[in-house]
């Protein structure tokens, strides 16, 4: 590809950097999710720890949500495509 | 088996559609090939005969290619007209496709590297004789839209927001429990769905190429894609591919798409 070629909107570059950043804290988000419920399953936390970090991620979510909104992010762009690996997020 | 540098821009370049076991350079009259070149031609290289066309150089550089990639359409005129001698050349003589973009400065350097791959092109042709190749796409039905939790539709009002309820977080885990694990029972039936299919016509078929699985920018959000593949079959077996899709679609319950047969360009080896 030549230079002459590249597509340099500025708007368009704030956005996909705001998904990127968005994509990457709601991989840690959903990391941390898969954790908690694997915890459960072990059956090592009490009804109450369970309570309250499902709690705190229940708002974290609700706050990502509002973040997409604010920038203007739709959900299904929080997601790289990694090739023949698929993709980063489970997609539905 | 590309070979291109900076060049003059009015200078001509010669593009190969594919190498044919002919006897003889026959004629192409009918064929049209690429509209911006000269006509078809049977270029001897050895043994064998390379279908070629004389074509602008300034048309066919890395430049122009890369920008009819990003134009569907345009790059589907040049597929198109590209497939359409393949077939022509494939539809009478045995014939090895060469990929879009096969382009060599002039005919003694085609010449000398297309004699350079003989052995390749012998063993191509003997591998796919009596052979077509099949496509093979496996669809799965999308997964039900999950409900937005209760505590979701509660946090309208931002303003408003409190600390959830006790209990809450214990039913937000649940139903992301519930989200995870059927998912992953899709993940596996998918995946044992795929299986099956592919069993089923490797069991037929001379050859097979697992390709990448397309995403729902092409399949569309409706469906999604388990399996894509092609298979290399032998033309006496081809009747017996309708009636196994068939019977595959009723004990899977998949959708099932069988394209064929096509000149098997993904069974010539590698270039």
């Amino acid at each position: 590809m030549t230079t002459s070629r590249l597509d340099v909107d500025s708007d368009r570059l704030g956005h996909d950097l705001v998904a990127l950043v968005l994509t990457v804290v709601e991989l840690l988000r959903q990391l941390m999710e898969r954790q908690a419920i694997r915890r459960i399953d072990q059956g090592d936390l009490s009804d109450r720890q369970i309570d309250e970090i499902g709690t705190t991620l229940m708002l974290l979510d609700e706050r990502m949500m509002e973040l997409c909104e604010q920038h203007g992010v739709r959900p299904e762009e929080l997601n790289l495509d990694l090739g023949p690996l698929g993709t980063l997020l489970p997609r539905d | 088996m590309r070979e291109w540098g900076s060049d003059s821009s009015d200078a001509a370049a010669l593009y190969v559609f594919a190498v044919c076991d002919a006897p003889d350079p026959a004629l192409f009259a009918d064929v049209p090939g690429f509209a911006v070149g000269g006509p078809l031609r049977g270029l001897r290289c050895g043994e064998l005969t390379a279908v070629v066309q004389t074509v602008p150089a300034a048309d066919f550089t890395d430049e122009a290619w890369q920008a009819r990639m990003s134009d569907r359409g345009e790059l589907e005129r040049y597929a198109r007209a590209h497939h359409h001698v393949v077939s022509a050349a494939a539809a009478l003589w045995r014939t090895v496709p060469l990929p879009l973009a096969t382009l060599y400065h002039g005919e003694d350097r085609a010449r000398q590297a297309l004699i350079a791959e003989t052995e390749r092109f012998r063993a191509a042709l003997k591998r796919t004789a009596d052979h077509a190749e099949w496509g093979v796409k496996v669809y799965a039905a999308p997964p039900p839209t999950d409900e937005p939790s209760p505590a979701l539709r509660a946090s309208g009002s931002p303003a408003g927001r409190s600390r959830p309820v006790p209990g809450a977080g214990l039913a937000y885990l649940d139903r992301k429990r519930g989200i995870q694990a059927r998912r992953e029972r899709r993940h596996e039936e998918s995946l044992r769905v795929a299986d099956t299919v592919d069993a089923a016509f490797r069991n037929v078929a001379a050859e097979v190429r697992r390709l990448r699985l397309h995403g729902p920018e092409l399949t569309g959000t409706s469906r999604l894609q388990i399996l894509n593949a092609t298979y290399l079959m032998a033309e006496n077996r081809a009747d017996e591919l309708a009636p196994l899709v068939r019977e595959l679609r009723e004990r899977t319950g998949a959708e099932i798409e069988l394209s064929g047969p096509w000149v098997p360009y993904s069974f010539i080896g590698e270039v």
